[in-house]
């Protein structure tokens, strides 16, 4: 999928790019609203990631122009903003989704895939990882074309590992996006490892391979190697 | 006291001392004419009188006459030039009289001459004198009273509609305090242009001081946002020891507690500047739900047994966001600061709403509880704001926070002011 990051904050910009480049897609960058401006005018792009606050414009003009172009590309407004006015005026000018820094990378990516799957018509809402397949629509997931039943936590705790695959995810980074940002700051992330211990039981009792890796003090890794 | 009663109360005293003293020069005017006048009486009465001996002795009578008003008799002593003439008390009841006193020699005798008039007059005058400067003083009274009646209805008035809009004046909607311009007073005119230039420094430094909190609590966001990805990114590498997962673990969690103190302050600020108006009226009971639900992995986790009561529906006009920080932050600091195994007690009526907690903490004294950083522990996960916040939402919506702290419980009640 091509993507293209709009952030004028060089090492941001280069992060977004590296991860999501690792996540097979294929990105593009602008550092500022005119060469933004110019490639959504000049190519066309499956999803748009653009900071609000730009060198020379707002990234609000810049969905705007989106919507006057009449793109089909999924638009994640970046936003050092997190006041709810902020949120709700950004997802009004008709972006897709808004997230507020700092986030996690892998949080992005996320918010990227959930995009690009919403935006996409036909087969595309399947997520496949080998025997697994997840049908984010109905919230099911079958492993060998057998459906096994997962709680809601066990559901999107097996997405964000599917979609950030081969990656290394904190169980803080975990935390946040299942249980949401209330979690985000706690001593202690031991009733994760509870949920994860189950997902991993149903999963190999279905079949699947055992993908779901400890990594040495930081947390956990979705990987087939 | 009021600034006019003030003035006038001056303005009496002084008034005053002036009309005694014009009292007192009034009564020796008088007193002083009155002498002149009996005095010149009195030496044309002698004249008289020396005739008469004159007359007499002429004739070779002795003259000896004494009544009240007049004494003449021979006297052995040689003769005066001039009379003398003085106020004397004599006789009864005290009557002062003017006396004028001589020896005359008429003829080669000497005789004493004592010429008296009665001064009743003059008591009469005390009397008159002090009644014209009471009436005086009575008018005087009375025209300062309506004066300053007057004075306060219409003079002072522009002064109390501008005091009145002082007092009702509010940060958040100081640009629509405007005062008059032309009040018909100098000194209230410039009082007024003070105001309002005063008025119009307050706004713009206020919005000012708003734009700045904003701004650099969101520019260092980016930055923070950049760090973060680096670590994150870092974090994938294939080639990391265990000694430097930790540490690049440490440094991602140093940098989302900075970001959440920057937006806690930032927060704080806007609740300051009453940024959340009240709203809507919530039920906490809801809230309180609701949070205990997202929370509910945590309390199973720490295996906290919690109670609720709800008696009665908590009721209050408030911001959504503030009720989901309040209840957020009491019972997010109800679990944090509880043991494996502990308790917590929530029971709400329609005026109190009360949440307890078993701890091992020590007590903390309830001033330093609420204030920023003050109750800061490292190991407890927090960031020292919470309950600053708490505390600010209560202050700032007619809620009032308590703190207990009893054998190892502590209790946060919310009551209403």
């Amino acid at each position: 999928m091509k993507i293209l990051i709009i952030e004028d904050e060089k090492a941001l910009r280069e992060s977004i790019q590296k991860y999501l480049e690792y996540q097979g897609h294929v990105c593009e960058t602008a550092e500022n609203f005119l060469t933004g401006k110019e490639k959504i005018q000049q190519f066309s792009y499956d999803c748009i990631v653009v900071d609000i606050g730009l060198p020379y414009g707002s990234g609000l003009d810049i969905v705007k122009e989106l919507k006057d172009l009449e793109s089909e590309a999924g638009i994640i407004i970046i936003s050092a903003k997190n006041s709810l006015d902020d949120k709700l005026a950004g997802l009004e000018s008709g972006s897709d989704d808004y997230i507020t820094k700092p986030f996690h990378l892998s949080e992005l990516n996320a918010r990227v895939n959930a995009v690009l799957r919403r935006r996409s018509f036909g087969g595309n809402k399947i997520i496949i990882f080998h025997e697994i397949k997840l049908n984010a629509d109905a919230q099911l997931v079958l492993v060998n074309d057998k459906a096994i039943d997962l709680t809601e936590k066990e559901y999107r705790l097996l997405e964000y590992f599917i979609v950030n695959q081969r990656r290394a995810l904190t169980k803080n980074a975990i935390a946040a996006h299942v249980w949401g940002d209330d979690y985000e700051f706690l001593d202690n992330y031991d009733f994760i490892y509870t949920h994860i211990r189950n997902l991993r039981k149903k999963l190999v009792d279905a079949g699947s391979g055992d993908y779901i890796k400890t990594v040495y003090g930081s947390g956990y890794r979705f990987t087939d190697s | 006291m009021r600034l006019l009663t003030k003035t006038t109360l001056y303005f009496l005293t002084a008034m005053t001392v002036l009309l005694i003293i014009a009292g007192y020069y009034l009564f020796s005017r008088f007193s002083w004419e009155l002498n002149r006048k009996s005095d010149q009486e009195l030496l044309q009465e002698e004249v008289v009188w020396i005739k008469y001996l004159q007359n007499e002795m002429s004739r070779g009578v002795t003259v000896v006459l004494r009544a009240p008003d007049v004494s003449i008799y021979p006297v052995e002593v040689s003769g005066e030039k001039f009379p003398a003439i003085a106020d004397i008390n004599d006789g009864p009841g005290k009557i002062t009289y003017r006396q004028l006193t001589q020896v005359v020699s008429v003829y080669g005798v000497s005789y004493q001459i004592i010429l008296r008039k009665s001064q009743e007059q003059k008591a009469a005058l005390i009397a008159y004198t002090t009644r014209i400067i009471l009436l005086v003083f009575a008018g005087l009274l009375l025209a300062t009273f309506l004066y300053t009646w007057l004075i306060s209805k219409n003079l002072w008035n522009p002064f109390y509609r501008s005091l009145n809009k002082v007092r009702q004046a509010d940060l958040q909607t100081i640009q629509n305090t405007v005062f008059e311009k032309e009040t018909g007073t100098t000194e209230f005119n410039e009082l007024n242009a003070s105001l309002n230039s005063m008025t119009a420094k307050i706004q713009a430094d206020f919005v000012n001081m708003k734009e700045f909190t904003e701004n650099a609590a969101h520019e260092m966001q980016t930055p923070l946002s950049a760090a973060k990805s680096k670590l994150e990114l870092l974090l994938q590498s294939e080639h990391l020891q265990g000694e430097d997962v930790q540490s690049i673990l440490e440094a991602s969690d140093a940098l989302s507690r900075l970001s959440k103190l920057n937006q806690e302050l930032l927060l704080l600020a806007k609740i300051e500047n009453q940024q959340y108006p009240a709203n809507q009226e919530l039920n906490l009971n809801e809230v309180t739900k609701k949070y205990i639900g997202l929370l509910s992995e945590l309390i199973h986790d720490k295996q906290l047994n919690i109670t609720t009561d709800y008696a009665n529906e908590f009721r209050v006009q408030l911001h959504p966001l503030l009720a989901d920080t309040l209840i957020s932050n009491l019972l997010g600091n109800a679990i944090r600061h509880n043991y494996s195994g502990g308790r917590i007690d929530i029971s709400v009526n329609g005026n109190s709403y009360s949440i307890s907690n078993t701890t091992h903490a020590a007590p903390i004294a309830p001033e330093k509880l609420f204030k920023r950083f003050a109750a800061t522990s490292a190991e407890s996960g927090s960031n020292g704001l919470g309950l600053a916040i708490v505390k600010k939402i209560a202050d700032t919506n007619g809620l009032e926070i308590t703190y207990e702290h009893e054998d190892g419980q502590v209790t946060l009640r919310i009551n209403r002011k």
